[in-house]
Order: C-alpha cells, then structure tokens, then sequence
C-alpha cells in the first residue's frame, strides 16, 4: 500500500474536523474523496501535504511508519498538493511560479533562461498550450489558466502521490477531458491520485475507488463501478435527497422586483421579474458571475439598466440605497463580508441600526433577543464573540441582522457554504419562513440540488446572463448541467 | 524591456523636474555637473535606507526603525574608534545595526506583531540606546581617522563622491538579490500571496528574518556614512529617516501591499525625492512650502501608480 492513514484524528480547537479517519491509496489507482463542505477533505489533504500535523493516528507509507512534519517532508516523499484556493505568486511569472521554491540557478543567480525553457518543455509535454506565454505574469492570467499553471507546477516534479482538490472548477470541458487524460497516464505511471471533486458524473467516470467523508468521519470506501450515484448521495447526505429539501410553498403575488436590461462589466444585460412569496433560483457553476450580479442589485458594483421595486424604478448606487428600497443581501463570504468577526453577537445584530452611531441598549436588546429566540441563535448571549459560534449560527446572525428591517427582497448568496447539515436544513427553514412572510426571495446557490428543489423558478446563469428560465419542476438535473456547462 | 516600461513614468518624470528646476533656480546653479554631483551625494544616505525599505515593504511589512538605527550604529562606530581603528569600528556599528535587524526580523517571524509596531518598539530602544552614550552630547570623529572620514566626504578621482559609490554598490547588490536569486523570487511569493508561499516550502521565518537584518544592516552602513559626514555621531541624528525612505520607495512604484516593486524603481524614487529637496532648496522655495510640495508629489505620484495598475 502507497499510503494508508490509520485512525487519524484532528482537532481544531474543539471543533473535531477528522475523527479516527482511515484511509488507503495504491500506487496506481485514481482515489476519489468525497463528501460536503466542511466534511474535512481538506484537512486530511493537508495533513498529507505537511500543512497539518494529527493530533491522533498513524500514517503509513510502503507499510512504513511515517511523520510528515512539514512540506518539504511531503516533497520528499513525492506527495504534490494542488489546492483549491489558487496558490500562486501574482506578481511572478508562469515559469517562475512553476519553479518557486526550487528555481534552476547559476553560480547562486537565478537561471531565468533555462527556467523559460523547462516550463515550455513542460507546458508542451503535458499538452496544455492554453497555458500560453510562460513569460506571463501570473495575475493577468484568467482563473482558468492560472488553474492549469498550478497543475502544472504540481505535474513539474515527478510526483509518487497526487492530491487534487476541485482541479475543474473553473476548467473548460475541453481543458477538463485533457486533465482526465493526463491523470489517466500518471496513473498507468503508478502515481496514487487522491481527486476531490463535487461533480459526481465526473467522478463516477475518472476513480477506481471512492471514500466518502461525513462530518469528520469515513461513511466507507467502495469501488466506483459498485456504488451508484443515488447511493453516492445518501453516503454523502446520510438521507435520502427527497426529505432533504423541502420546498417552500408557492404563494405568488404582485412583482416586487424587475430587472431591466442591467449590465456592466460582470452582468451582460440581465432581465428579470420577482414576486413576493416566491423563490427565484440562480444556477450556475462557480465563475458564472451570480455572485456580482447579487453585488450589482445591493449597490456594490455600479451598473447601467432599470431596477424597479414595486414598480418604481430605484436608483442604487451603494448598499444604503439598496436598503431603502427594501433589498437586503445575505453575503456568499460570511466571514469577510457579512460579520464582524472581531465583535460580539449583539454587536452584529445590532449592525445596521447603528447607522447614526448609537443605538440605545434596551433597543439593542430587544432586536438581539428576538433575533436570538426567532432563529434559534446557540449562543451563550449578546456577549459572545462571532468568531466562536459554529458556521451555521454564523451564517443564522447574518440573516438574522436584516430581518429586523423586514426587508422586501432577500437575496441569498451561497447561504449553506461552509455549514453542517443540520444549520443547513435550518437555513431551509429560513426561506420557507420568509416565503410565508411574503417575502421575495432570490437564492443563489451552487449545490444544484438545493437550487433546484428550494426554489419555484429557476435561472439558468453563465457568462453573466440568464441563458434560460423555467419553472424548477419543468426541467431535470441533467438538462440544468447540460446548460450550464455548453460552451 | 518589460521593466524599463514600468519605470518611464518616473524617469519621465525626472526629466520634468529636472527641466523644472533648471529654469527656476537662479543662476542655472541647479543644472550644473557639480551641483548634480552634489545631488548624488545628498541622496545616497536615503537611497540606502530606501533599498533596505523596499525589501521589508515587499513582503508586506515595514521598518521604522532605520533612522534611529542610522543614529546608533554611527554612535557605536564612533565611540569604538579611537579604541579599534576604523575597520572595528564598522564591524561595532554594523554589528549592533544587524542586532537591531535580528530582533525587529524574529518577532515579525515567530510572533504575530504587525511590523509596524515591533519597529516602532526597537526605533525607541535605539534611539534611547544612542542617547545614553555621552549623554546625549555628540561625538567627534577624531581627525586622525582619516579612513573613516573619507568614508563620508571623499571624491573619487576628486569628482565621485564615494557615498555615491557606496549607494550604487549597494543599489549592485540588492538589485542583484531581488531580481537574479531565488532569494528574491521568494520576497515576491511571500509578499503576494503568503499562504502560497508557505505551501510551496519557502522558508518562511528565515527569508522573513533575513530581510530585517538585511534592512538593518543597510540602515547600519548609513549611519558610518552619515557620522562620517557630520564629522561626529549625533545621538538625535537620523530623525524621520524613515519616513524619507518610505517616500522614496512608494514613489518608486513598490505597493505597500506587498509583492510588487523593484529596485530600480526605489533608486529612481530616492532620485526624485533627492532632486526634490535640492531643488526647492535652490529655488529658494520656504521650508515650510518644501513640506507641503512634497507631500502633495508623493501623494500624487502614488495615487498615479495606483490608477495605472487597475
């Protein structure tokens, strides 16, 4: 066995992110882990790669009792990260990126010639010429390419265990398949492959094997031709999809928000209409530009077009105006965007009614309490700083602070990133509430599932615009991936 | 080619200024080859500085300790002098300057103090440290010490001033380390994006380290130059040195976010603020005016460089 991780346990703090988790990989196999945010893929990754040491456990590599204490152990044993969050230099170039942190020298100066002309060996064995110009600097490069310079860099040392995390988010079709069959010839090489991915169809035709993470834990390890995907699902979910989404009842009344013709440089001429007591979902892969299109309609991001609420037209030009006219936006990035993570839950809440600076404590009091007590915050009280409730009740506090406002149109981007199942069936309850309120909600989501079973209409979104628009129940998963992912 | 691009902006400007000053100070004293050999001398103490500056802002951090490191290891070398001879007293001076770098470089590695702060501490501690020496009262450079004073007011050739030669030496070497080693390529990883850095094996405590002793060291060589100069060590010397340096370095395009700037550009920086107070100087502009014009140069050139980058 290439690697086998025996009853590995790692906490944080007193969170447990890895609980005695087992795990194997073979030389010559394509492993696939799955599991949902927060699952703790990342963390066993990142012990593999020397990021993190186990607080319990043992790992094995060739049956031998190992430690990897920090990256440069990972690199000696030949284990190559390529991590999600892109971990390039951006102000160095392709091939400098490609080479850091062991750049070709001569007589102790840097040898930039022969350091351009291995990486465009490399670019060129590897068949990836999108990477392009090798000089290039790296922030100039779209996410795509720079996606493909961080395999390529992994792909630049001969690697004995390769670690994927999500390497096609932001891949083309073309680009993918060409990274299939790269994997595919590393793997008749011997190279163990771990392949983190949430694109089940993707999996089910790349891995030989499949460990499924849930919570911390290992809900087992199954050979991928014998696991199919509604089983794949409920290792994942531990539940069937059908009780997992409830979907809000539909109760339509008049238009609370029209879109016309919005557009600037991410949103190309979006139009659209919201009613009150409806959920409108937004699909897409990440990329699509959901995300500043909900930036556009708060005022974060200026643009031409018409918004109208209740048939009036609006003018937004930043989040205050946005406010007035009743939209509120739940931020896909909870802890940079929507909380102050310095601060107390009551500090939070309190928020957007210090405006002027101040606002009473017996007001203070009473929003925090009934924010508290009608979204079942877990908290030990007002004082409790942010940072320390769980991402669930985070992400409860940045809905929660908007909703004293009783806003018109709520705007949800991502809400159930990053929390664990049961904040997340809460959220559920969240919209259904706000739905029965007669709210007008506008959820954003890249779990297609979630999208597509919480919401009555759905938008299909790529390259920032609606590319198609249906009611949710009039169109199958496969057709939603079909059109999101046409070239 | 791709670097000289960059710098057009700046030497463009130089230009202008130069132009500027040729015209308005009387007498075309300004445009003369010994006033700008004199130019030269005046700014090569804060081109140093600026080159060590430059390091510490690319990975993202600062150093304000430098103009009261300038003031000690000018105060050390001289006190050691008369005992050890020149070449000790360089070892003393650079010596307690690598110190200072030593401890500003291991608490901004090992402990999550903002630089700006751990800098701020040992800027004191310098300061108070060069004060405690005579009291507080300077001291002279004997006249004996001929090696050493020369350090500071020589000419090569009778034309060259030597601390002239010193900065481009200097400007040599760093240049060389920022833009020809792996060294340099790691500030830059470092500076853009620390997580990468870390992930790809780069040492991160050491390189950080490194470049703190590295700016201290440069701050140390500044401050023989300087006692050199005055032809004593001033305890109080080296005020806002800093501060100049600072100038010099964001005016020659480096982000004080880290992860951009080179060398040459920081050279043409200390340039354009050098020419700056030489100019407004001759020009016979109000000191209290020298201060406002120069803020609003920096101000301005910043916010150029910004907008160009977007």
């Amino acid at each position: 066995m290439l690697l086998r991780l025996n009853a590995v346990t790692k906490r944080f703090g007193g969170i447990v992110a890895l609980d005695r988790v087992d795990f194997e990989l073979r030389a010559g196999e394509i492993h696939a882990l799955l599991g949902e945010n927060g699952a703790g893929k990342s963390t066993l990754i990142k012990i593999l790669g020397g990021i993190h040491r186990p607080d319990a456990g043992e790992i094995l590599h060739n049956d031998q009792r190992i430690e990897i204490h920090d990256v440069a152990a990972a690199d000696r044993l030949g284990i190559r990260l390529i991590h999600q969050e892109l971990s390039l230099a951006p102000n160095l170039s392709v091939a400098e990126n490609v080479f850091l942190g062991r750049e070709p020298q001569r007589c102790g100066l840097l040898d930039r010639r022969r350091m351009f002309r291995e990486a465009e060996q490399l670019r060129d064995e590897l068949g990836l010429p999108e990477i392009g110009d090798v000089r290039m600097r790296v922030s100039e490069l779209s996410v795509a390419r720079q996606q493909l310079v961080e395999i390529a860099r992994a792909l630049s040392v001969k690697a004995r265990v390769l670690v994927l995390d999500e390497p096609t988010a932001s891949l083309s079709e073309a680009e993918t398949e060409r990274l299939f069959v790269i994997l595919r010839q590393l793997r008749a090489q011997g190279v163990g492959i771990i392949y983190i991915s949430h694109r089940l169809e993707e999996i089910q035709r790349l891995a030989d094997r499949i460990t499924v993470l849930r919570d911390g834990h290992s809900v087992g390890t199954q050979t991928a031709a014998e696991l199919s995907q509604t089983e794949l699902i409920r290792w994942m979910v531990g539940r069937e999809l059908r009780e997992h989404y409830p979907r809000p009842p539909w109760m339509p009344g008049a238009v609370a928000l029209t879109v016309r013709h919005l557009r600037n440089a991410q949103v190309n001429d979006v139009s659209f209409e919201l009613r009150y007591g409806e959920v409108l979902g937004f699909a897409g892969l990440v990329g699509a530009g959901r995300t500043e299109l909900a930036q556009t309609l708060f005022g974060i991001l200026p643009a031409d077009g018409e918004i109208l609420v209740d048939g009036r037209a609006v003018t937004i030009r930043q989040p205050s105006d946005a406010l007035d006219a009743g939209i509120v936006l739940v931020p896909e990035d909870r802890k940079r965007k929507g909380l102050v993570m310095t601060d107390s839950l009551g500090f939070n809440l309190a928020l957007p009614w210090t405006r002027a600076g101040h606002v009473n404590p017996s007001r203070r009091a009473e929003i925090v309490n009934r924010a508290v007590r009608d979204f079942s915050i877990k908290a030990t009280g007002p004082e409790q700083p942010v940072v320390s409730l769980s991402g669930g009740n985070q992400q409860k506090v940045v809905v929660a602070k908007w909703m004293e406002r009783q806003p018109k149109i709520l705007i949800l981007d991502e809400p159930t990133r990053g929390v664990d199942v049961g904040a997340r069936e809460e959220m559920f309850g969240i919209i259904r509430r706000a739905v029965e309120q007669g709210m007008a909600v506008l959820l954003i989501s890249s779990d297609l599932p979630e999208v597509m079973n919480l919401s009555h209409r759905l938008a299909l979104y790529r390259d920032g615009r609606i590319v198609h628009e249906t009611p949710s129940q009039a169109i199958t998963a496969e057709e939603v991936m079909a059109e999101l992912t046409r070239n | 080619m791709k670097t000289l691009r960059q710098l057009l902006p700046l030497l463009i400007a130089i230009v202008l200024l130069v132009a500027f000053f040729a015209f308005f100070v009387p007498g075309g004293r300004f445009l003369t080859v010994s006033n700008l050999l004199d130019l030269t001398q005046q700014i090569s103490i804060n081109a140093i500085l600026a080159f060590g500056m430059t390091l510490a802002i690319l990975i993202g951090g600062i150093d304000l300790s430098v103009g009261a490191v300038v003031a000690l290891a000018g105060t050390v070398a001289v006190a050691v002098l008369p005992h050890a001879g020149w070449a000790g007293a360089a070892v003393a001076g650079m010596g307690t300057a690598a110190a200072f770098g030593l401890v500003n470089g291991t608490c901004a590695a090992k402990t999550r103090m903002p630089p700006f702060i751990i800098t701020l501490a040992t800027m004191l501690v310098a300061r108070g440290t060069a004060l405690r020496f005579n009291e507080g009262r300077p001291l002279p450079v004997p006249d004996s010490e001929t090696v050493f004073l020369n350090l500071g007011n020589a000419r090569l050739f009778g034309v060259v001033p030597v601390p002239a030669l010193i900065m481009l030496g200097a400007f040599a070497l760093t240049a060389l380390l920022l833009h020809r080693t792996a060294f340099g390529q790691h500030l830059y990883a470092i500076g853009g994006n620390r997580e990468a850095a870390r992930y790809v094996g780069i040492p991160l405590a050491r390189r950080e380290t490194t470049v703190y002793v590295l700016c201290s060291l440069l701050a140390g060589l500044a401050g023989l130059i300087h006692s050199s100069q005055l032809y004593s060590a001033e305890p109080a010397a080296g005020q806002g040195f800093e501060l100049n340096a600072i100038a010099a370095v964001v005016v020659g395009g480096t982000s004080f976010t880290g992860g951009i700037g080179t060398m040459p550009g920081t050279l043409i920086g200390a340039v354009i603020i050098g020419i700056l107070d030489k100019g407004l100087n001759q020009a016979g502009v109000h000191f209290s005016l020298q201060y406002i014009i120069k803020g609003l140069v920096i101000l301005g050139a910043v916010w150029l460089d910004v907008r160009r980058r977007k």
